[in-house]
C-alpha cells in the first residue's frame, strides 16, 4: 500500500517540477557535435565507385563510419576506454572490416554498410603481433592473426578458428610480419634482433610447416620498422648504418643471403639520423604487392622506387621537397600521391602513375595550412575512376592537431573535423563583448570633461547610430522573412559576435588533451577560432581561469590557461583573448620550480585583471600580473588570504596563509592516514556561485538557517583494502582556513567511483554499494539552526556552532559517468542535478529529490514544506533527459554557466560528443515561454475592444430611446 | 551515519520468499563470497542474448545501438540480426542493459558463478537478493520507442471553459444577466421574501460586515492625512 501512496506523491511532483524538452524545441537552442577521437587507420571503401564510406579506427577505441562527401557519421561504434578496447589493427576488404581489439584479446568483423557486427571471437591470449587476410586464388578467404607464440587462420565468413599452431622458437624470435601472395603458402617472417631472419612457410589449408629457413641478417634489429614485401615476394629491407637496401626472394627454392645494394649506387642519400621508412602497397590481398614503393630518406624527402623482376631497383622519381607520400587504388588503377611545400602556409598534392613515375596533368590540389594549427601528419588518397577513364581524387590530410581535412580539386575544402574536440580537458563560457556602438555608449561614460555642448552632441550622435543599427535590424528582420526558411543563413564571424539581450549567447573556450584551444559560439555551435599549442606534453594538466570578463571595455577579456607536465611538475602560462583566441603580448612569469596550487583572487589590478597566484613546491607564492599595484594590493589584504594543499600520496592536507613579504606559513595540517585511506577528491564551492536565501521556511513558520561557510572543502576518501566487506568511502568536510573538520561520514561496503557536488549548503556523492551491488546517492546538508550566529558575514574564525548535519541516501537505477549541479546568476530558480549516464543521456535530476528531509509518511507539515515523502529508488524519466536522443557518448564532464536570465542555466557536456543546451529547472518563469500563444492574446484583446464599441453604441441607443420613452 | 530504508517492514515478507527461492535453485546465495566482482585471474565467461525489436528496420537501431554490462565495465555490439554476445567477463553479477538512443529495453541482472554457470534474474534494486528468472539466453524484448517529450499543452474550448478562473467570471455575469430576467423583481411578494432570504444568510445584524468595517477604517484613515493617491487607493478597495 505504502508504494502507491509514495507513487502517487511522486507523480503529483513530478507535474510539478518538470525540465522537459517539448518536441517542437528539438536544434531550437541545443545542438551536438558528434566526433571519434584521433585517427590511427582510415580507409575509404573503394569496392564500388559510388561509394562515399570512409572507416576509421581511432586512438580513442572507436570504429566508425563517416560520409566522405559531407563528414558526417554514418555510424560509429564505442568500445571500452583503455587498453582493453585499444584497436590494434583495422583490415578493411570489400563490405567486411575485420578489428582486432585489446592487445589480441577479441577480433571482430563488421558488416560495414549497416554497421552491424557480423561476428567477434575470443583470440588465445598472448601478445598481438599482426594481422593479415589472407587470400587463396583470388578470393580473401581467411584472417591469419599472429600472436607472441601462435599463428591461427580464422575464416572471414564466420570467424571461425580454421586451424592454430605454435610458432617455432617464439621466445628468440620476434615474429613481426606475415606475408601471402594468394598462393598456397603464407609466409611468417621473424627476426632473431642482430642475428638472422626467420622464414616459415605454412600449408593454408592444415596449417603444416612447409619450409623453414632462416637467413643471416646480423644488422637488423626490427622487421616491422625496417622492411616491407613488394613486387613478386620479395623482401626489401632498409639499414640507415651500412646505407643499403637488401633484397631476398622469399619465394626461391634458395634463400642463401640478403642481396645488398648500396644507396649510394643509386644517388641517394639518407638525412643525418633519419631511419628510412619504406612504403609498398598490396592492393588486394590475394595478389603479391605492387612492384613500386616509396622510400623516404629525410623529413622531407620521399622516393619513388621500382623494383623489376631481376632485383634491380631504379629511381622512377625523386620527391625533394615532399612532406607525406600515399598510395591508393581504383580498380586495376594505383596512382601515388604526394605532397610537397609550397610556401609557409600552403601545400600541394599531386598524383603521379606508380610504373614511370609520371605526373598525372590537371592533378594538383591546393592545401591551406591554418595560421595557428599542427603540420600535416598523414596522407589519405581516394582515387576513382573518370569518366573518360583518366583517374580523379580526393585527399584527406590528417595534421598533428587531429583534424581531418577532406579536399576536392582544385583545392576546395569539402569538410573538416576537429578531432582533437573528442578529448575536451576543461572549459570556460565567456560572455561576449558588447557590438560597437554599445561600446561607444559606454566609452561615452569612461572619458571626462570634454565640455558640455561637445557632450551632448556626442550623446545624440550616438543616439543616432543606435537608431540607425536598429532600423537597419529591423530591415534586415523584414527582408529575412520573406526568404524560405532555409536560406536565411546567420554566417557567424568573429566580427558580428556581439551579446545577445539576455546573455544567452556566449563564447565557449574549450582546451583539449592534445593542446588545442578551440573558441566555439554556444548558440550554433560553429568554431570561430582555434590555436594549437605545441610542444604539450601528452599527459599535461590543464587549468583555464578568466582573469578578465568582457565587462571592462576597452580593457580586452583575458583567459590564462595553466599547464602544467605532470611528471616534472613544471608549468607555463599561455595567456590568450578567448573571444578572438589571440596571444597576449602580456609578460609572463618564470617559473623554474614545479607549481603545487594555483588560486585565482577576487582582487583586481588596476586593468581589471584578477589576480593569479601561483604556490611552488618551497612555497613560494609567484603573482601574475606582478607589478606594483599588484604588490601593494595583496601586502594589504596578505593576512585574509589562505590556500590550501593536498598531498594525496602521503594523506596529508594542509593550510596555508600568505604572509606580507608573500612568503607563506603553515596554519593546520591534516593527516589522513594513508595505510588505511587515500584522497580521492577535493572540491570546494564554485567561487561564481550565488546563494539566494539564508535559509529554509519550514512548515510551522519558523526558518533554518542554511551553513553556507564559502572556505568549506569536501574532501572524498576511499580505502586501501578493496575487499568488499571492509571497503568504504569516507567525507570529511574541512574548513578551509582553520582545518576544522567540521564533518566526518563514512559509507561502509562502498567504493568507488566517486562522483560529488559541493555547492551550497550542501553536498551530494555517488558510490557503488558492493553489498547491494547498486550505485548509491547520498546527500549532507548543512544547516546552523533555527538562529543565525552572524548573519552580516561568515567568518571561519568566529562561529563557535558547528552545525547540523542531515544527511539521507537513496538508490540510483543506473551508473553514472559524472555529476554536475544547475548554477543561475542570482540563485534563486531551484537547483537541480545533471546526471550523465553511461547510456549518453543526461538527466536533469530536481535536488528536491535528494533531500535530507524527506520524511518517512506523509505530514502535514511537509506537505506545507513541498518535501516529497522518502522513496528508496530514485527515479529515471527519459523525460528528463535534457538531450533527448542526442545521446552524449562517454560524458565525461559537464559544464553549468548561468545566462542573464534568471531562469535559464547553460549546460554544455563534453566527452567524446559535444551537446550544448539550455535548461530551466524551474521553467521560464521571467520570459514568455516559447509557445506563448500570441494569436489568443491578441484575438481576446481585440475581441474586447470590439465588444466594448458595440455595448458602448448598444448603450447609447438604449439610453436614446429611454429618454424618448 | 546508517542509512534506513522505510520499507524494512515489507522486507520480512520478501525475505521469506527469497529462503524459498535460495532453496529451490541451486545457486548460492548471491550476497555471498562468490560472486565477488572481477576475481581477476578467475576464468572469462560470455554473455548470450538477442535484443528485438518488433516492426523496425535493422540499420534504424542496430548500428546506434550497444550492450552494456554493469556500466560500461564490458560493453557488447549487436549483430545484424540482434543478437549479442559479451565475451571476456569474469564470474560476477552484473546488470546488462541493452541501451538505444530510440528504444527502450529493461535491465537484466545476470549471474555467473566461478564454474560459469549462468542465470538471468529481473533488476530489483531495493531488494538485492530477489530472484525473479529470467531466461537465459537473454531475450531483451523493446518495450517500445523511448519518449523524451511532453506533450504540449494544446488550447481546446473544453480547456478554456472549464478553466476556474474562466468559470469564475463566467458564472456571475450569467447570474447577473439571467437572474433579472428569471425572477420579476417588479413583484412586490418576491421582493419580500428576497429579502427575507437576505436577512436569513447574514444571521446577525447586529454583527458590523467585514467588509463595511473595512471600508470605513480605510476611508477614515485616508481622509486624515492627504487624501490623494490614498483616496484612489481606498475607492479602488471599496469596489472591491
Amino acid at each position: 500500500m505504502s508504494w502507491l501512496k509514495y507513487g502517487f506523491a511522486v507523480c503529483l511532483y513530478l507535474l510539478q517540477c518538470t525540465d522537459a524538452v517539448f518536441e517542437d524545441q528539438v536544434g531550437k537552442f541545443d545542438w551536438r557535435q558528434q566526433y571519434v577521437g584521433n585517427v590511427r587507420f582510415a580507409f575509404f571503401e573503394t569496392h564500388s565507385q559510388a561509394s562515399k564510406k570512409l572507416l576509421v579506427a581511432t586512438e580513442q577505441n572507436i570504429f566508425a563510419s563517416l560520409n566522405s562527401r559531407t563528414g558526417e557519421l554514418f555510424w560509429r561504434h564505442v568500445d571500452k576506454t583503455g587498453p582493453e578496447g585499444n584497436i590494434d589493427t583495422l583490415l578493411v576488404h570489400g563490405q567486411d572490416a575485420v578489428v582486432v581489439v585489446g592487445n589480441g584479446r577479441l577480433m571482430r568483423c563488421w558488416e560495414t554498410n549497416i554497421g552491424g557486427l557480423n561476428w567477434e571471437v575470443v583470440l588465445d591470449p598472448g601478445n598481438f603481433l599482426t594481422a593479415a587476410f589472407v587470400g587463396v586464388q583470388d578470393h580473401v578467404k581467411y584472417v591469419a592473426v599472429i600472436k607472441q607464440s601462435a599463428i591461427s587462420f580464422h575464416y572471414l565468413s564466420n570467424g571461425h578458428q580454421k586451424w592454430i599452431e605454435n610458432l617455432p622458437d617464439s621466445d628468440t624470435v620476434q615474429y613481426q610480419t606475415v606475408y601471402s601472395d594468394g598462393q598456397g603458402e603464407v609466409l611468417v617472417l621473424g627476426v632473431v634482433p642482430n642475428s638472422h631472419i626467420v622464414v616459415i612457410a605454412y600449408n593454408i589449408e592444415d596449417g603444416e610447416i612447409m619450409k623453414q629457413t632462416s637467413v643471416e641478417a646480423p644488422w637488423m634489429s626490427s622487421l616491422e620498422e625496417s622492411c616491407v614485401v613488394v613486387g613478386e615476394g620479395v623482401l626489401l629491407c632498409v639499414d640507415p648504418i651500412t646505407m643499403s637496401l637488401y633484397t631476398l626472394p622469399l619465394n626461391s627454392e634458395t634463400m642463401a643471403d640478403m642481396n645488398q645494394i648500396l644507396l649510394q649506387s643509386l644517388d641517394l642519400e639518407v638525412a643525418a639520423g633519419f631511419q628510412p621508412v619504406l612504403t609498398a602497397t598490396q592492393p588486394n590481398p590475394a595478389h603479391p604487392p605492387l612492384a613500386s614503393f616509396f622510400l623516404q630518406l629525410g623529413p622531407e624527402h620521399h622516393i619513388l622506387l621500382n623494383l623489376n623482376d631481376n632485383g634491380i631497383i631504379t629511381t622512377l622519381r625523386d620527391f625533394k621537397p615532399s612532406r607525406l607520400a600515399a598510395f591508393a587504388t581504383s580498380g586495376e588503377k594505383t596512382v601515388a600521391g604526394v605532397m610537397t611545400p609550397k610556401n609557409e602556409t600552403a601545400c600541394s598534392i599531386n598524383l603521379f602513375t606508380i610504373d614511370t613515375g609520371r605526373r598525372l596533368l590537371d592533378t594538383t590540389v591546393i592545401f591551406h595550412l591554418e595560421p595557428n594549427g599542427g603540420k600535416p601528419s598523414n596522407l589519405y588518397i581516394q582515387a576513382f575512376l573518370k569518366k573518360d577513364d583518366s583517374v580523379g581524387y580526393r585527399a584527406m590530410v590528417q595534421t598533428e592537431d587531429f583534424a581531418l581535412t577532406f579536399l576536392q580539386q582544385p583545392g576546395r575544402v569539402v569538410w573538416s573535423r576537429e578531432e582533437a574536440l573528442a578529448e575536451v580537458v576543461t572549459m570556460e563560457m565567456v560572455d561576449l563583448p558588447l557590438t560597437g556602438t554599445q561600446a561607444e555608449l559606454e566609452g561615452e561614460f569612461g572619458k571626462k570633461a570634454d565640455g558640455l555642448l561637445a557632450m551632448v552632441l556626442k550623446r545624440l550622435s550616438s543616439q543616432l547610430i543606435l537608431l540607425q543599427s536598429w532600423i537597419g535590424h529591423l530591415w534586415k528582420l523584414f527582408y529575412d522573412a520573406r526568404k524560405p526558411r532555409s536560406q536565411v543563413k546567420n554566417e557567424i564571424t568573429i566580427e558580428t559576435l556581439s551579446r545577445d539581450e539576455f546573455n544567452l549567447q556566449k563564447m565557449m573556450v574549450m582546451v583539449t588533451a592534445s593542446g588545442k584551444l578551440f573558441g566555439i559560439d554556444s548558440k550554433s555551435g560553429s568554431i570561430l577560432w582555434k590555436h594549437y599549442l605545441e610542444n604539450i606534453q601528452p599527459n599535461s594538466a590543464f587549468k583555464l581561469m578568466v582573469q578578465r570578463t568582457t565587462a571592462h571595455f576597452p580593457h580586452p577579456p583575458q583567459c590564462t590557461l595553466l599547464v602544467k607536465d605532470q611528471e616534472t611538475g613544471l608549468a607555463s602560462l599561455h595567456v590568450f583573448n578567448p573571444i578572438f583566441g589571440k596571444k597576449s603580448q602580456i609578460s609572463l612569469p618564470t617559473l623554474p620550480r614545479p607549481v603545487l596550487q594555483s588560486l585565482l583572487l577576487p582582487l583586481m589590478d588596476q586593468d581589471y585583471g584578477k589576480i593569479l597566484l601561483l604556490i611552488d613546491d618551497q612555497y613560494k607564492v609567484t603573482a601574475f600580473p606582478s607589478n606594483k599595484n599588484v604588490l601593494q594590493q595583496l601586502q594589504e589584504a596578505a593576512s585574509s588570504i589562505y590556500f590550501y594543499l593536498v598531498d594525496s600520496s602521503q594523506g596529508r592536507l594542509s593550510g596555508f596563509r600568505l604572509r606580507k613579504d608573500l612568503s607563506t606559513e603553515l596554519i593546520w595540517e591534516v593527516v589522513i592516514p594513508v595505510e588505511v585511506q587515500k584522497i580521492v577528491a577535493v572540491k570546494g564551492k564554485r567561487p561564481n556561485e550565488h546563494v539566494h536565501s539564508q535559509g529554509r521556511v519550514m512548515g510551522d513558520r519558523s526558518v533554518l538557517y542554511k551553513y553556507l561557510n564559502p572556505n568549506l572543502l569536501a574532501v572524498i576518501t576511499e580505502s586501501t583494502d578493496s575487499h568488499q566487506e571492509r571497503s568504504f568511502v569516507g567525507i570529511f568536510l574541512i574548513d578551509g582556513v582553520t582545518g576544522r573538520i567540521i564533518h566526518e561520514a563514512v559509507q561502509r561496503k562502498a567504493r568507488g567511483p566517486v562522483h560529488f557536488v559541493h555547492s551550497e549548503n550542501w553536498v551530494v556523492y555517488e558510490y557503488w554499494n558492493v553489498k547491494a551491488r547498486r550505485v548509491e546517492f547520498s546527500v549532507l546538508e548543512l544547516f546552523e539552526g533555527m538562529e543565525l550566529y552572524n548573519s552580516t558575514v561568515f567568518s571561519s574564525l568566529d562561529r563557535p556552532h558547528p552545525p547540523h548535519v542531515l544527511q539521507q541516501s537513496y538508490i540510483f537505477p543506473s551508473a553514472i559517468s559524472t555529476l554536475e549541479a544547475t548554477l543561475t546568476e542570482k540563485g534563486i530558480t531551484s537547483r537541480h542535478l545533471l546526471v550523465g549516464l553511461p547510456s549518453g543521456g543526461i538527466l536533469s535530476l530536481p535536488k528536491m529529490y535528494l533531500d535530507p528531509r524527506r520524511p518517512e509518511g506523509n505530514l502535514e507539515q511537509s506537505r506545507e514544506e513541498n518535501l516529497i515523502p522518502y522513496a528508496p529508488e530514485l527515479p529515471i524519466r527519459t523525460e528528463w533527459f535534457i538531450n533527448y536522443n542526442q545521446t552524449v557518448s562517454r560524458v565525461r564532464g559537464i559544464f553549468t554557466a548561468p545566462s542573464g536570465l534568471e531562469s535559464t542555466c547553460l549546460v554544455v557536456a563534453y566527452g567524446l560528443d559535444l551537446f550544448q543546451t539550455r535548461v530551466y529547472p524551474s521553467k521560464q518563469f521571467d520570459v514568455l515561454k516559447d509557445d506563448y500563444d500570441y494569436v489568443l492574446i491578441s484575438s481576446v484583446l481585440l475581441g474586447l475592444f470590439f465588444a466594448t464599441m458595440i455595448s458602448k453604441r448598444l448603450a447609447e441607443v438604449k439610453l436614446l430611446n429611454r429618454a424618448w420613452r | 551515519m546508517n542509512m534506513k530504508w522505510p520499507l524494512h517492514r515489507m522486507f520480512h515478507t520478501w525475505l521469506a520468499m527469497q529462503a524459498f527461492f535460495a532453496s529451490s535453485l541451486c545457486f548460492t546465495d548471491p550476497d555471498g563470497g562468490p560472486f565477488a566482482t572481477s576475481q581477476g585471474n578467475g576464468e572469462r565467461f560470455k554473455i548470450e542474448g538477442r535484443a528485438i525489436v518488433p516492426n523496425a528496420k535493422t540499420q534504424d537501431w542496430v548500428s546506434s545501438s550497444r550492450v552494456l554490462v554493469e556500466g560500461e565495465e564490458f560493453v557488447g555490439f549487436l549483430r545484424t540480426d540482434g543478437s549479442f554476445v559479451v565475451n571476456d567477463v569474469p564470474s560476477g553479477s552484473y546488470v546488462v542493459e541493452v541501451i538505444s538512443p530510440t528504444f527502450k529495453f529493461e535491465p537484466v541482472r545476470v549471474d555467473i558463478t566461478s564454474k560459469g554457470k549462468i542465470r538471468a534474474r529481473r533488476v530489483n534494486h531495493i531488494k538485492t537478493s530477489d530472484v525473479t528468472r529470467q531466461t537465459y539466453p537473454l531475450l531483451m524484448r523493446a518495450l517500445g520507442r523511448q519518449s523524451y517529450f511532453f506533450e504540449r499543452e494544446k488550447w481546446g474550448w473544453s480547456d478554456f471553459l472549464m478553466n476556474p478562473m474562466v468559470m469564475m467570471m463566467v458564472l456571475p455575469l450569467v447570474i447577473i444577466v439571467l437572474l433579472p430576467k428569471v425572477v420579476n423583481t417588479n413583484d412586490p411578494e418576491m421582493r419580500k421574501e428576497m429579502e427575507q432570504s437576505m436577512n436569513m444568510l447574514n444571521p446577525n445584524p447586529e454583527l458590523p460586515d467585514v467588509s463595511e468595517f473595512m471600508t470605513k477604517l480605510f476611508s477614515k484613515g485616508s481622509s486624515k492625512p492627504a487624501g490623494g493617491s490614498k483616496g484612489s487607493r481606498s475607492a479602488a478597495v471599496k469596489r472591491r
